[in-house]
């Protein structure tokens, strides 16, 4: 896949506002643990299309503010997202990026390691979650993927076909 | 591949400080603030919704409402005319007694801004923070029932955490037999865990508990947890108590938050800001004149 330049300037940063959105948007109780992962999907998104313009540093900050609003301890979310954004980099030359399989086996690696240290932060700071609601999530991910990867999109330069 | 690991070093470092409770108060603060703006935003039309549907509610409702709060309004004057009385002769018979004064309170109502995004912990956003006096600790109620205490505040907003929090503990008492206990958070919605209390112990579901007011932090005599379930497996020193929290969590759209009159000259020690003591005691000069208006 060849490297995809954004609609305009700050479309990625516009693109991840959205979601940061998305992640704080008042859910009902028991389908917050459904919610899927709307930045680490986004990060993802812009990580395969355009490896070029995806930084780390805007990442990393995204996931600092995550951290302040959630109340998670701070540093998490930002080593998550940053975790995220690395994965899905070294991954990408290494698979078809186009391919739909292996987009979501990329999806499903990167939400993985992204929850699973997570889950260790929670763990070793002592209030990790109980049961298995924690990995739902990565099924709700993997399925809103295709809607979302495809909604992205709208803030890819269309290429003049004649 | 250099930039990942300075940043992943910077994060993990960020979360050693942050766990080991050194000071990041300010950088979380500032990053609050700076994502408060969105926040607002992603409220507006739950609340635009919740006030279209208040201001299509039926006129007859709306009166038949008005007749009743009057009602109740009545009551509620004669019953404080009668408080006042008793107030004034606790406080004469303290004065007798030499005893520290009785703890004076004062409210405001806070809306909630937005319920915790993170599934795994209970906390709610709510518009008023520290330019309106609201401090670490303070004590959040819903309905007249303990719904939680702040826990941190930026000038304009700030966090409440609730009693199902995983991370908070309340010191309860059974209101029918005075038996103490630790209600713990459990992280799911609604339910409290009762702990320590022994085996031999009188517990049945349905016992009412209330704060004990031990700690100085919570107000005695709230209302918090009904029993839910007792169950005991032999061969462990306590007994599995859970209960319900009498305030929903699902439902409250505000909370009241209360300054105890002791908080109030923390708060004057620490910002030198006598805003909050002020408005007690013009209150308080305010309700005697009336009174003695009244009187006269």
């Amino acid at each position: 896949m060849d490297e995809i330049i954004p609609r305009f300037k700050g479309a990625i940063i516009v693109s991840l506002v959205l979601a940061f959105i998305l992640m704080i948007l008042p859910l009902r109780e028991d389908w917050l643990v459904w919610r899927p992962e709307w930045l680490a999907l986004t990060i993802i998104h812009w990580g395969l299309v355009s490896p070029q313009r995806s930084s780390l540093l805007l990442v990393w900050f995204i996931g600092l503010m995550v951290d302040a609003l959630y109340g998670s301890i701070l540093g998490q979310h930002a080593l998550g997202y940053a975790i995220v954004l690395y994965m899905t980099l070294r991954m990408r030359p290494r698979v078809i990026a186009d391919s739909f399989f292996q987009q979501i086996f990329i999806v499903f690696i990167v939400l993985g390691t992204y929850l699973l240290i997570n889950l260790w932060i929670l763990g070793v700071t002592g209030h990790s979650p109980k049961g298995w609601s924690y990995w739902w999530t990565v099924a709700s991910s993997i399925v809103v993927w295709p809607f979302y990867h495809y909604f992205l999109q709208i803030f890819h330069l269309k290429k003049k076909s004649f | 591949m250099i930039k990942f690991t300075i940043l992943a070093l910077i994060a993990g470092g960020l979360i050693v400080m942050d766990y080991r409770g050194s000071s990041l108060l300010p950088i979380r603060t500032g990053l609050k603030m700076l994502a408060y703006p969105l926040q607002y935003a992603v409220d507006v039309p739950y609340k635009v919704a919740h006030s279209t549907k208040g201001f299509f509610t039926e006129h007859e409702r709306l009166s038949a409402d008005n007749r009743e709060l009057r009602a109740l309004v009545g009551v509620y004057a004669a019953r404080d005319q009668k408080y006042y009385s008793i107030a004034q002769e606790n406080l004469r018979l303290r004065k007798q007694l030499d005893a520290t004064p009785a703890v004076r309170e004062k409210f405001t109502l806070a809306e909630i801004l937005s319920v915790s995004s993170n599934p795994f912990s209970k906390d709610v956003v709510i518009n008023k923070g520290s330019n309106d006096d609201i401090f670490v600790g303070q004590v959040a109620l819903s309905d007249n029932n303990i719904y939680g205490q702040v826990k941190s505040v930026t000038p304009n907003s700030a966090v409440v955490i609730q009693l199902t929090d995983a991370k908070h503990a309340i010191h309860v008492r059974n209101s029918r037999t005075g038996l103490s206990a630790l209600a713990v958070g459990t992280g799911k919605i609604n339910l409290l865990e009762l702990k320590h209390i022994e085996t031999s112990m009188d517990v049945q579901t349905g016992d009412v508990f209330v704060s004990s007011g031990l700690g100085q932090l919570y107000p005695p005599d709230f209302p918090v947890a009904v029993v839910n379930s007792v169950a005991y497996n032999p061969g462990d020193s306590f007994m599995r108590v859970t209960a319900h929290s009498l305030a929903d969590f699902t439902k409250t759209r505000e909370v009241l938050l209360i300054w105890r009159a002791d908080y109030s000259m923390e708060i004057i020690h620490q910002n030198t800001n006598n805003k909050a003591k002020a408005n007690i005691d013009s209150n308080i000069a305010k309700r005697t004149n009336n009174k003695k208006k009244a009187k006269k």
